[in-house]
């Protein structure tokens, strides 16, 4: 190495040039031509057409089938939401406040599903769900059901198992939040007056609502793009927009309109996200 | 107060058990001796895992799994640390669009991304050939990972250690491999371990850009459980999760455990 390309001020954009290339090459170039693959023709021996055509949002929204898939997928994504949130904030708060040993404890477990393949923990949950799993097992060995009840095949199944695969992307963001705060402040609440709950829902929880944005949205956008666990909780039964997407692409080789559903379902959940960004900030500012 | 203390204690490990069950029966249903899926067990037996390890397509899928995650660790790690080193030392403006390209993998919905790539490697010729987009895809996901830690373990230590081997007259090269790398060894083994483990559990990346016979463990394991229901899958499944813990446990006592999932 000479010393001339020692002092070249281009040396540290070698760096970053592979990232870049990675990126802008097989990452946002792709993202484009989603768009560009939803406006082409369909055709019937290839997976598209040359020309260029809106047929696949015309089909998207002469079917009922797929706007009532999209609006399920966002119920199921708004629930999954819900559910991590209250589930996941407690847990955050008492992770937070723990003694050292049980925090580490505590940590390590809501980080394992992390470590557990997606295809695996849904598989956990049709053999806790299912008609012959080990609840309704249990429930009908101890006489207190008649016939099993309807845990899988349905949005319910599907809310239980988003929950738990999601939860871990909830409660991080609020732990990072809640470690944010000076405990100084909550004394200083405490010491003017405020009773504990006033201190949680004035002090607490406004400083806290950053993180439980976060984890909101990242719930939100993994639930309602999610494949694996619906497929395996859902069965033929249910399908999310992500199920109809990949079908679209997969068994009817038709990308023009796969993309176009992938990309109404990416807008909408968009849109959500907005609302929901606009809607946290009124209330508590 | 104390009571709402212990309320909440309770609820905590109801949410604890809600989380490890899932897992915890995939776990007990393997050791099954039984010819369905029961739980609790009928009795313990190790059936289900010699069935296993006398399939041809899970072994097969296993080995593939392996490849394609050491490959994708190997290629992501070099170029998360160049970007890493990138990031921290040098980006001056644009730094956060930097990062926030960087970590576009994995805020990303992963079907998005697959179809994306799936598209454009069906647009430049390539197409499912050779697995080529699937290690682009991997290279992709697992890549946030690698940066993310790498970049917390350059914040932890003072450039100017660089700056006088330098000026001791160590070129770069010479100054990174014995000064830096050694610093950000254990950020470096974190980041590489979490890219391998994600790369050897996705679903999304490799269902659509999967080349024909190159399915990897995660796609056999959800083939197989759409049509059957046998303890073998759990056996299947116990395995990854061993080998996840393994390697967990083994870069805990290497280097310490740090997660930096965000």
């Amino acid at each position: 190495m000479t010393a001339h390309t020692m002092r070249s001020p281009s040396r540290p954009l070698l760096l970053i040039a592979p990232a870049a290339v990675l990126i802008g090459v097989f990452l946002i170039l792709p993202y484009l031509n989603i768009v560009v693959m939803s406006l082409r023709e369909p055709a019937t021996t290839t997976p598209y057409g040359s020309g260029f055509s809106t047929a696949g949002y015309a089909k998207f929204f002469a079917d009922f089938y797929y706007v009532g898939a999209l609006l399920q997928t966002l119920w199921i994504g708004l629930l999954s939401t819900l559910v991590c949130f209250v589930l996941g904030f407690p847990l955050a708060m008492q992770i937070v406040r723990a003694t050292s040993r049980w925090r580490a404890l505590l940590y390590g477990i809501v980080l394992s599903p992390l470590l557990v393949g997606i295809v695996v923990r849904s598989y956990g949950w049709t053999i806790l769900l299912g008609n012959n799993g080990v609840i309704n097992r249990a429930l009908l060995d101890l006489g207190l059901m008649q016939t099993p009840l309807p845990l899988m095949y349905n949005s319910f199944g599907i809310v239980v198992a988003l929950s738990h695969v999601f939860l871990p992307f909830m409660v991080l963001p609020i732990m990072g939040a809640l470690q944010a705060i000076d405990p100084a402040l909550e004394d200083a609440a405490r010491s003017l007056g405020a009773s504990p709950r006033r201190v949680f829902r004035r002090v607490v929880l406004p400083l806290a609502l950053p993180g439980i944005q976060s984890g909101a949205i990242l719930v939100f956008v993994l639930a309602v793009s999610a494949y694996v666990t619906p497929v395996l909780i859902g069965g033929m039964r249910i399908k999310t927009m992500a199920v109809i997407v990949v079908e679209t692409l997969i068994d009817q080789f038709q990308w023009p309109l796969g993309s176009a559903l992938a990309l109404i379902l990416s807008a909408t959940a968009t849109l959500a996200v907005v609302l929901f960004m606009r809607l946290t900030r009124i209330r508590w500012k | 107060m104390r009571a709402s203390r212990a309320l909440l204690g309770l609820f905590c490990l109801l949410i604890c058990a809600y989380l490890l069950a899932p897992i915890l029966v995939v776990v007990g249903a393997s050791f099954n001796a039984g010819a369905f899926l029961t739980f609790p067990p009928r009795g313990l037996s190790l059936r289900w895992f010699a069935a296993f390890l006398n399939n041809q397509v899970f072994i097969d899928a296993i080995v593939h799994s392996l490849w394609l995650a050491l490959a994708a660790t190997a290629i992501s790690g070099v170029i998360g640390v160049a970007a890493a080193l990138y990031y921290a030392r040098f980006a001056a403006r644009g730094k956060e669009a930097v990062r926030v390209a960087i970590l576009l993998p994995l805020l990303l919905p992963e079907v998005l991304t697959a179809m994306a790539l799936l598209f454009f490697f069906y647009a430049i010729g390539v197409g499912t050939r050779l697995g080529l987009g699937m290690i682009v895809g991997h290279v992709l996901i697992t890549l946030p990972f690698v940066f993310l830690n790498v970049v917390t373990a350059l914040h932890g230590f003072d450039a100017n250690w660089d700056l006088a081997a330098r000026s001791l007259g160590a070129n770069p090269w010479t100054s990174f491999r014995r000064i830096t790398l050694p610093l950000i060894k254990p950020g470096v083994i974190n980041g590489c371990l979490f890219a391998f483990i994600i790369s050897f559990d996705t679903f999304g990346i490799s269902y659509l850009l999967k080349d024909v016979g190159g399915a990897t463990l995660p796609l056999q394991l959800f083939d197989y459980l759409r049509f059957n229901f046998t303890p073998e899958a759990a056996a299947v499944s116990t395995m990854s999760i061993g080998m996840a813990l393994i390697v967990v446990v083994a870069t805990e006592k290497l280097v310490g455990l740090k997660i930096e999932r965000f």
